[in-house]
């Protein structure tokens, strides 16, 4: 088979990994008027943050690598076209994305995220996101349909419960269909018509967040909310059918970031990752981390948000995770924490590979073949297949298991309109499904 | 004691306790704004019992004095540690052990010693310098051994320094205290090791965790059998059947104790139901992997080099499991057994269902495929396909492995044909079912295993109609059909890799590029081996196949760094491409002869 000219070569390194973005916002007037220090530094041009301590001098600066990083200075739209427009753009093909929001509250994720909706220039991801989809189903022409139905969930304390939804107490199950992937039963789905809609859907989930939640700062930050855009898309193909193919784009806001308050009154760092668990209660996480997860199985330890967005990070998906931080020295901990974080992200690997056993026994065999086929040849003599007489009525029969065959590949691409490519292979490591 | 005697010591105790019960107890109420406000209380009252207990200092037993002020000490140490200051909380950590020092192994200090160790463990891994940690729990390690060697009396608890005579404990909560401590200790070992990378000692300390909280009943069922069930599966991957079935044995009985014991509360959710179900079904899983594993080690042990079951290795290895079953294995099981009596003797008779020794012959290699596929369908019927995918196939390909594997010790050609056909059936349905759209790589796998599998029929098959004095129609078009099935499955895994303009990529990524070549080399093989007298249509499968080896050759020359994941199958196919011509060559002129 010739080997056919790829025509949009992917860079080897956003292949198989979820890409990692960083941005920085800019020391705030209180904090100027406070006097604190930057104690980031923001390289655009190579990909790097470096932080250093600003009271002590002795500890060296610490510098992360990602694949892109914005600085203070950076503008929500360059932020948009650089991260979120190709996710965006794959969606509309029919392709999943998802897009990891992570950062602690006061780093500038919401301005990331959302920004200021009633300036144009000021819009955060999502509000450009909305806009672009809808802008591309205006563009749209011919027959082509489009329904475009959203849907919003939190997980707290490994419960699904339905922003949307009319009972908000209600627990909902994760589950799956080999047809349709991963869902949540019973999940209300709205159709929207324009980005005005998609906007207040997701101003009424928010409040829905909210309600119920005896101190909404402490939910927030220990609740995943996952709002889900599903676009349906049907045109006629070059063979005259109409043709669905159907892309989700995941806005995932991840919960983690937010460690325990900073006690005020003797103002303590925050706690790195405490290196020894003391309860006995951690005691399955640790002999979970000491298996060797080829095969054998490690039983499932509660994570809702791995089961449900596995096929964002098992497949055929494109993913971003974009990480906020403060500029500001008194946030030190809390940078490197993140940052610490988002590089662990970025390592992110499917674990699913093809089980292809050894076959040194075929292979030996095979090369005792070449062996005997090379005499054969010096010798000269002829080698060919064995010869039945009854050649006839075996053609017929060979070329009606093929045809039987053929046809049934042209059925499975009906069916799969869409035939991902591996965009992005990943997957939760153990550490990671831990942390989220 | 002068000041203890009357009303003081009665308010000092008083005071000790609240501390205690603000520290451990209404601390977890404290709002997210002062997360502190109670252990900032306790702190306080612990410092007045330090005030008032050094005003007593003059007249009183200096003994007793100091070991309650380095129960103080101690307290404080914690608090501190808790509230994020560590500098204070390693100096009174400190400070309570330099006055135990003299005294650390008699009955009265040994348990406040430990657990301030423990915490001193602690302390130094919060602050990366793990090895500090380890110094520390390690001396708590040697202590509590020392102890119970010496002595081995159940130890007063830190708290009863600060109790009246009569509420005093006794020696069987006093001892479980002292245990308990001890467990912390392992436990808090075992993590230590594990982030030294020193995995052997940190499941062995798991292990051990895992023993002394059976033994002293601080366990939840559930947990615990889920606990023991995952170690089974480091043992697995270290090749330990025996300690390997031992957890799982133990895992199966204390889960049914879980099961069977009467609910505690009758209102009992129909969720916790099926939470319930949802671990015994994981616990099956552990289990087939369990059988898995110890066929396909014995397999890997029998099989000569083109992989059949060698003779000469298995009688020598029947001769040697003799003399090795009554030596070695009993000494290496006393280290770990779980348990006390009443629950060993079930997790005796839980072991019993299947061996724990290499399977030799298709008898014992059948015994332990049929418990696995016991425990396949344990698994399946909570793992439903519909709701459960993921995890259904996995199973369903475990299932599928397992038939794999007894294949290789049947010695019937036809019946291991059988075998591999129940695979097929298996997983063929699965993978027309599932959408690859959301299942991309599931997808893959089933279509490399169907592939593989057909393959292996197809061989089968040719063997058998080697042993045939003429290769009759019916094994001709049985063969053909089976080698067009399996280049069918890798042609549908190869076109999974297109993009979704339908081209294949240029270059192949790092996971799929040895799949991909060795899909690309079984095809062209395939095509050699497919059977017709027409020579015309021999001379295209020919040219078809060479093709193939062509693709693979080119490859490697255009990308060298493929050349490792493929080195046998592309020097093999060097040499087809070397020889196909000549052959094709030969045809053709046998076709024609005139020209």
């Amino acid at each position: 088979m010739p080997i056919n000219k790829a025509e949009k070569p992917d860079k080897p390194e956003s292949c198989d990994n979820v890409k990692v973005v960083v941005r920085c916002r800019p020391l705030n007037e209180r904090e100027k008027a406070t006097g604190y220090k930057m104690a980031v530094n923001v390289d655009e041009m190579r990909g790097t943050i470096t932080v250093h301590k600003t009271d002590s001098s002795n500890e060296p600066p610490k510098t992360f690598t990602f694949d892109t990083v914005f600085g203070p200075e950076s503008k929500q739209l360059d932020v948009y076209n650089l991260t979120a427009r190709p996710i965006i753009d794959s969606v509309l093909e029919g392709y999943n994305g998802t897009i990891f929001a992570y950062g602690q509250t006061g780093t500038g994720k919401t301005f990331t995220m959302e920004g200021v909706r009633a300036v144009p220039e000021l819009r955060g991801i999502i509000p450009n996101s909305f806009a672009h989809i809808f802008g591309h189903i205006a563009k749209a022409e011919g027959d082509t349909r489009f329904l475009v139905r959203v849907s919003y969930l939190e997980i707290y304390n490994e419960e699904v419960r339905d922003l949307l939804g009319k009972d908000q107490t209600q627990r909902l199950e994760v589950k799956e269909r080999p047809d349709v992937g991963v869902y949540i039963k019973d999940l209300s789905a709205y159709v929207v018509n324009n980005a005005d809609d998609m906007d207040r859907i997701m101003t009424l989930g928010h409040k829905n967040r909210s309600v119920g939640a005896t101190n909404m700062n402490e939910h927030s930050s220990r609740s995943h909310a996952i709002f889900t855009i599903t676009i349906e898309c049907s045109e006629k193909g070059v063979d005259g059918n109409m043709h669905v193919r159907m892309g989700k784009l995941h806005l995932v806001d991840l919960a983690g970031s937010e460690r325990q308050a900073k006690t005020g009154a003797t103002g303590q760092r925050l706690k790195e990752a405490t290196k020894i668990n003391l309860s006995l209660s951690t005691l399955g996480n640790v002999i979970s981390a000491l298996v060797d997860g080829k095969s054998t199985h490690v039983p499932y330890r509660n994570s809702k948000l791995t089961r449900l967005l596995q096929d964002s990070l098992g497949g055929n998906s494109k993913t971003m995770m974009c990480a906020n931080i403060g500029p500001a020295d008194y946030n030190y901990d809390e940078t490197i924490s993140t940052l610490r974080y988002a590089n662990r992200a970025k390592n992110i690997k499917n674990k699913a590979r093809i089980n292809e056993d050894p076959k040194d026994a075929l292979l030996r065999q095979f090369q005792k073949e070449i062996e005997e086929l090379k005499k054969k040849l010096e010798e000269g003599e002829e080698i060919s297949g064995s010869e039945t007489s009854d050649s006839e009525e075996e053609d017929e029969d060979d070329d009606g298991e093929i045809g039987e065959d053929g046809e049934k590949r042209k059925k499975r691409r009906g069916k799969a309109v869409v035939i991902p490519v591996s965009a992005t292979n990943l997957l939760l490591s153990s550490s990671w499904c831990q942390k989220l | 004691m002068a000041a203890a005697a009357g009303g003081g010591w009665a308010a000092v105790r008083e005071k000790f306790r609240a501390a205690r019960t603000l520290s451990a107890v209404e601390s977890r109420k404290d709002p997210e704004t002062e997360p502190y406000r109670s252990k900032y209380s306790a702190r306080a009252l612990l410092q007045e019992v330090k005030q008032l207990l050094s005003a007593a200092e003059e007249g009183g037993e200096a003994r007793l004095l100091a070991v309650r002020r380095a129960v103080l000490e101690y307290e404080l140490g914690v608090n501190h540690t808790d509230t994020e200051e560590l500098s204070a909380g390693e100096e009174h950590l400190q400070r309570c052990t330099q006055l135990l020092e003299p005294h650390r192994l008699s009955p009265d200090c040994v348990s406040l010693y430990i657990q301030a160790q423990n915490n001193l463990g602690i302390l130094w891994s919060e602050r990366d310098e793990i090895k500090t940690a380890q110094t520390y729990l390690e001396s708590a390690e040697a202590l509590y051994n020392q102890y119970m060697k010496e002595d081995g009396n159940p130890p007063l608890d830190p708290s009863e320094h600060f109790m009246a005579e009569e509420e005093k404990l006794t020696d069987q909560e006093r001892s479980k205290r002292f245990e308990k401590a001890y467990t912390h200790t392992l436990y808090y070992l075992a993590q230590v090791y594990q982030h030294l990378e020193m995995i052997e000692k940190a499941a062995q300390y798991c292990h051990t965790t895992l023993k002394r909280q059976l033994e002293y009943c601080g366990y939840y069922p559930v947990e615990w059998a889920l606990n023991a069930a995952t170690l089974s599966q480091y043992y697995l991957s270290k090749q330990c059947f025996m300690e390997s079935r031992h957890c799982l044995a133990a895992a199966s009985v204390i889960f049914s104790q879980a099961e069977q014991a009467p609910s505690a509360e009758d209102n009992e959710t129909e969720q916790d139901q099926q939470d319930l179900r949802q671990r015994r079904a994981e616990i099956a899983r552990c289990w087939i992997k369990y059988c898995l594993n110890l066929l396909q080690s014995a397999r890997k042990l029998l099989e000569d080099n083109i992989g059949e079951l060698d003779p000469d290795r298995q009688s020598e290895l029947k001769a040697q499991r003799k003399k090795e079953e009554d030596e070695k294995e009993k000494g290496r099981k006393k280290a770990v057994l779980f348990g006390t009596s009443d629950i060993c003797d079930s997790v005796l008779a839980m072991e019993e269902k299947v061996s724990s020794v290499y399977p030799l012959d298709f008898q014992e290699a059948r015994e332990i495929f049929l418990v696995g596929q016991n425990y396949v369908q344990e698994a399946k019927e909570f793992f439903q396909v519909d709701g459960y995918v993921t995890d259904h196939i996995e199973i369903v390909q475990d299932h599928s492995a397992l038939f794999k594997v007894l294949a290789f010790f049947e010695e019937d050609y036809e019946r291991r044909c059988k075998m591999h056909k129940r695979r097929i059936d298996m997983l063929e349905p699965i993978y027309a079912d599932l959408n690859p759209q959301y299942y991309l790589l599931i997808s893959r796998q089933l279509q490399f295993e169907l592939a593989d599998t057909y393959y292996e029929m197809m061989d089968l098959k040719v063997a058998i109609g080697n042993r045939l004095e003429e290769l009759d129609s019916h094994t001709i078009k049985k063969i053909n059909s089976l080698a067009q099935l399996a280049i069918k499955y890798y042609e549908l895994f190869l076109d999974s890799l297109r993009n979704p303009d339908k081209v294949f990529p240029e270059v192949l990524e790092e996971d799929v590029l040895r799949p991909a070549m060795v899909a690309k080399f079984h095809i062209a093989r395939l095509y050699g081996k497919l059977i017709t007298s027409d020579s015309k249509k021999q001379l295209e499968n020919m040219q078809t196949s060479l093709e193939y080896y062509t693709f693979l050759v080119d490859y490697c020359k255009k990308y060298p760094d493929a050349v490792r994941a493929v080195e046998t199958e592309l020097e093999l196919s060097k040499e087809m491409v070397g020889l196909l011509p000549t052959r094709m060559e030969r045809l053709r002129a046998k076709l024609c002869p005139f020209i």
